[in-house]
């Protein structure tokens, strides 16, 4: 009785800040929480380089509209003389055709889009973290796969794969063409609209989901939209070294120029 | 006076909450993943996207060159048929679709590798700026991959003999200093697969045939 009765001496507005403070207790904890799961580092010289990778990025960004755009204009001007010339006219349908070969135009069409998350699966105090993290091996695997299951045309977040680009880790992102990629990972694939089925059927894929998903908690989901769009690639398609020839030889048709390294 | 301080209290608390509840939202929608790499990761991101944008800006102003031909071809009522051409080959080239010229590394791999270990060992290629790979008389092009278990890898349904090469056009130096760096994917490999050798050679000249795959979809045309 006197319990209830001391309870309800409390003045209102104090019962209202006890539920506010419970509440910024609860968000406080919530926030710190958040940052568990991949490490957050906070050291002051690290500053300058997320400034400096910020402006490097838009910097990125703009080169890459900048791209697309002057593509666009020169593709328009190589077609415009297609009236005049049977040549120019076939050169120009020879000229679209490798562009959409080398992933240098972007394409629509039947397809899947996989997404793959990190493990929400606590890490046990003898694991290691990386294993419930989406690494470049996994992306690796699931672009191996799709390849194999008859995709046509693959990108990873927006980054269309091509025969020259890589997949790495840094740190607890990927970079994929040279551009950084943070987690959750899209892959969009174009290819028949039996793509998943034959994927799901692959034993590679099993593997994976066994493996990773099944044993580390890994989350993949995955979406069957009516249609798919695979942005272009943006990036260079000139190349340094190699030289078109009419036709190879045979092999390497020249003697190691340097002693062998490797092992 | 005592029923004002104890407002005054209750909107510093909840103006509190409010900021901390956006910045909770905020870091929950995605917020920067940068703030999860350490300084070391950060470096290697920033050289990478320098040199992805000296690649972007040497690609910008090589069409920006050519804009200009064909801007001035067409003001002379020129058609352009040497730089399509030259367009063509450039692209022809990249694509695979052509056969291929140049210096470069051979690979040659022994022992019982796996079709992971072989995709391994390309992704290095790649990320160190190999422009053509071919392997077992194929070129290693969009849609090509090596699969199966220790010893029984193929590609394209062709089995990998024991002793194959990979051939990767590129900066010899680049490409072997890459393959062959302390705690790089060779010896990766000898850790998790022992009875593999592999063995990189610079070459000054690599000859690569074009791909005979089919590159242009059938399910996907042109995005307008």
């Amino acid at each position: 009785m006197t319990v209830m009765r001391r309870i309800r001496a409390i003045p209102s507005w104090q019962v209202t800040l006890g539920v506010a403070l419970l509440a910024l207790g609860f968000l406080i904890a919530a926030q710190l929480a958040s940052e568990g799961p991949r490490v957050r580092y906070t050291t002051q010289e690290r500053t300058p380089l997320v400034e400096t990778e910020n402006e490097l990025q838009t910097q990125q960004d703009g080169l890459k509209a900048q791209i697309l755009d002057l593509r666009a204009k020169v593709q328009t001007i190589e077609t415009q003389g297609e009236g005049s010339a049977d040549l120019v006219r076939q050169l120009n349908a020879q000229l679209q055709v490798a562009r959409i070969s080398g992933g240098l135009i972007a394409l629509t069409g039947t397809g899947i889009v996989l997404q793959l998350e990190d493990s929400e699966t606590p890490v046990p105090p003898d694991g290691s973290e990386s294993d419930y993290l989406v690494g470049s091996r996994d992306i690796r695997l699931v672009v191996e796969q799709l390849w194999g299951a008859g995709a046509e045309a693959i990108a990873v977040n927006g980054e269309r794969i091509t025969p020259t680009s890589a997949i790495i880790d840094v740190g607890t992102s990927l970079l994929v063409n040279s551009a950084y990629l943070a987690p959750p990972y899209q892959v969009t694939a174009l290819g028949a609209p039996d793509l998943y089925d034959r994927l799901s059927k692959a034993q590679g894929f099993i593997d994976f989901l066994h493996a990773r998903s099944a044993g580390y908690g890994i989350r993949v989901s995955v979406a069957e939209p009516a249609t798919v769009d695979v942005p272009a690639f943006v990036g260079t398609v000139t190349l340094r070294y190699s030289r078109p020839i009419a036709s190879p030889s045979g092999g390497p048709s020249a003697a190691p120029s340097a002693s062998p390294g490797g092992g | 006076m005592h029923r004002r301080s104890s407002q005054l209290t209750i909107a510093v608390v909840a103006l509190i909450l409010g900021i901390l509840v956006v910045i909770q939202l905020r870091s929950e929608a995605g917020g920067s993943a940068l703030a999860q790499l350490s300084s070391q990761d950060l470096t290697v991101l920033v050289a990478n996207l320098n040199a992805r944008n000296d690649q972007l800006r040497s690609e910008s102003s090589s069409l920006q060159e050519e804009l200009a031909t064909l801007t001035a071809n067409q003001s002379r009522g020129d058609v352009s048929v040497d730089e399509i051409t030259a367009d063509l080959g450039r692209v022809r080239a990249y694509a695979g679709l052509d056969p291929v010229a140049g210096p470069g590394v051979m690979i040659t791999v022994n022992g019982p590798i796996d079709g992971a270990g072989v995709e391994e060992l390309f992704n290095e290629l790649r990320n160190a700026g190999a422009e053509a790979m071919f392997i077992a008389d194929i070129r290693v092009v969009t849609g090509v991959v090596v699969t199966g278990t220790p010893g029984a890898a193929q590609v394209d349904g062709v089995a990998l003999t024991d002793g194959f090469d990979i051939d990767a056009i590129g900066a010899p130096d680049k490409l072997t200093g890459s393959l062959t760096r302390s705690g790089g994917v060779i010896a990766q490999l000898a850790a998790t697969q022992p009875d593999v050798v592999v063995t990189v050679t610079p070459v000054d000249r690599i000859e690569e045939p074009a791909t005979t795959r089919t590159l242009v979809p059938a399910h996907g045309h042109p995005r307008l």
